[in-house]
């Protein structure tokens, strides 16, 4: 394996076969051996090796089978508001209107939320900073302990105006933002839209929200129509990206287990102890 | 780390691969999420939308009202009986409320060939009963099975007007009277 990893590298090693058969224990025993760093190439190549496999296929990950229509009809999450709270870019992502209260299509939101969850895989994999938001106090405590389990970041108080776009000045100099901001809930107390979303897309940040009947999709990289009132839902929504997420992170560490690859500290504060098996 | 906060302006994607694309963003710094995205976009480019100030932009119902077959008999229970009895019991999905026991009775005795709207309103409500569900109709007293005894229903003032045309003497009407 370390054999075939240096054929690939960039700095055109060569070697005769003879000397591989000569030496079979390992890269440091070549011919034209002397250079000064063997075991970068070997490892970044590997690094992307196993960043790129996952691309390859449809879901990597297996979301798809996480959730089933019947789990987000009993956990109510087509149910919407009533009519006069609906936004107009909402329509499509509408079934229909019982008796003034909007239904949301459920076969709409199976396909959203399977791409979000993807997404949100291919990015913990990666070892991205993902950062729950939510503005609901009566899900805060929730969202919270979702995100410890995760090992990510969670921020349900308060949202300062220069949080993301000020990082530099509030936290200090070369701050690492997220790479991917969740909102359990795009709106904020007064029912407008969450700062954060516009913030996201002002420093090219891409979110994943859950987006109710009175809410504006447009600027949310990947929206799940769906409810986002119901304790039942919220509970759901969290359950899966609790699950995607140390998915993700658990076939990480397995990949760089085959490769043989020393588990740096790509992202340092991976709580093993919360590691969940589903 | 170069950026471009014009949020109105394109999505996120557009606007990274651009930068990269002029040198702005090195290919080494390019961001996580970047590679992925373009595996796997979303289905609507997270444009920002204007939001229409004009009222009378357009008033056309695109989402559709939704309602059933059943909702005619629905509508008909509700009138005759009001809200019903047995209060819905939403944490059971499986739940049957009482209207729905209504319709899907109606629906039986329909399919059995009963054709006239009340009568089978009348038989729905009778075949209800015998089951044991009592239905009260909207401010009337419930509905029996059998019919009450006819004794209850006699009011004292007829009962003193018959004693008079019988032609009784006036001690005997006082006497009942008193009692």
């Amino acid at each position: 394996m370390a054999v075939r990893a240096l054929t690939r590298g960039l700095l055109g090693f060569r070697y005769s076969r003879a000397a591989t058969v000569a030496s079979p224990c390992g890269g440091h025993h070549y011919v034209t051996a002397p250079s000064a760093k063997p075991p970068q190439p070997q490892a970044g190549d590997v690094t992307e090796k196993i960043l790129n496999q996952p691309l390859e296929k449809a879901d990597f990950f297996r979301v798809a089978e996480l959730f089933s229509l019947k789990d987000l009809f009993d956990a109510r999450v087509h149910l919407g508001h009533k009519k006069g709270c609906r936004h107009r870019l909402m329509e499509p992502y509408l079934y229909g209107c019982r008796l003034d209260h909007d239904i949301i299509n459920l076969d709409q939101t199976m396909e959203h939320l399977q791409l979000a969850l993807n997404f949100t895989a291919h990015i913990a994999y990666r070892g991205g900073i993902i950062l729950f938001v939510s503005r609901r106090r009566q899900f805060g405590h929730l969202v919270e302990t979702t995100a410890k389990d995760c090992g990510e970041y969670a921020h349900t108080r308060y949202w300062q105006g220069g949080l993301l776009t000020n990082a530099n000045i509030q936290y200090g100099p070369g701050v690492r933002l997220p790479d991917l901001i969740i909102f359990l809930s795009t709106l904020n107390n007064v029912f407008q839209q969450h700062v954060g979303i516009r913030d996201a897309a002002k420093m090219n940040i891409p979110t994943v929200g859950v987006v109710d009947s009175n809410c504006n999709p447009s600027l949310v990289t990947y929206p799940v129509p769906g409810n986002d009132d119901t304790p039942a839902a919220v509970e759901l929504y969290c359950r899966l990206f609790k699950m995607t997420i140390n998915r993700a992170k658990d076939r990480r560490k397995q990949m760089e287990l085959i490769h043989d690859v020393p588990s740096s500290s790509w992202k340092t504060d991976f709580n093993e102890a919360t590691k969940n098996f589903h | 780390m170069a950026g471009s906060r014009l949020e109105r302006f394109g999505t996120v994607f557009t606007r990274v691969r651009d930068l990269i694309r002029s040198g702005v963003i090195k290919p080494k710094e390019k961001p996580l999420w970047y590679d992925v995205y373009k595996t796997f976009p979303p289905k609507r480019a997270p444009l920002h939308v204007k939001p229409v100030t004009s009222p009378s932009a357009k008033k056309q119902e695109i989402v559709p009202e939704i309602f059933y077959s059943e909702d005619k008999i629905r509508t008909g229970f509700y009138e005759q009986y009001g809200r019903g009895l047995r209060a819905l019991d939403l944490s059971k999905s499986n739940f049957v409320s009482t209207c729905q026991r209504f319709v899907d009775k109606y629906r039986e005795l329909k399919s059995h060939g009963m054709l006239d709207k009340s009568s089978l309103f009348e038989e729905t409500g009778k075949a209800l009963l015998k089951e044991g569900i009592i239905l009260r109709r909207r401010g009337a007293p419930p509905v029996l099975a059998e019919s009450r005894d006819p004794v209850l229903d006699l009011k004292l003032i007829d009962m003193l007007a018959e004693q008079q045309s019988a032609g009784t003497d006036t001690t005997k009407t006082t006497e009942d009277k008193n009692s």
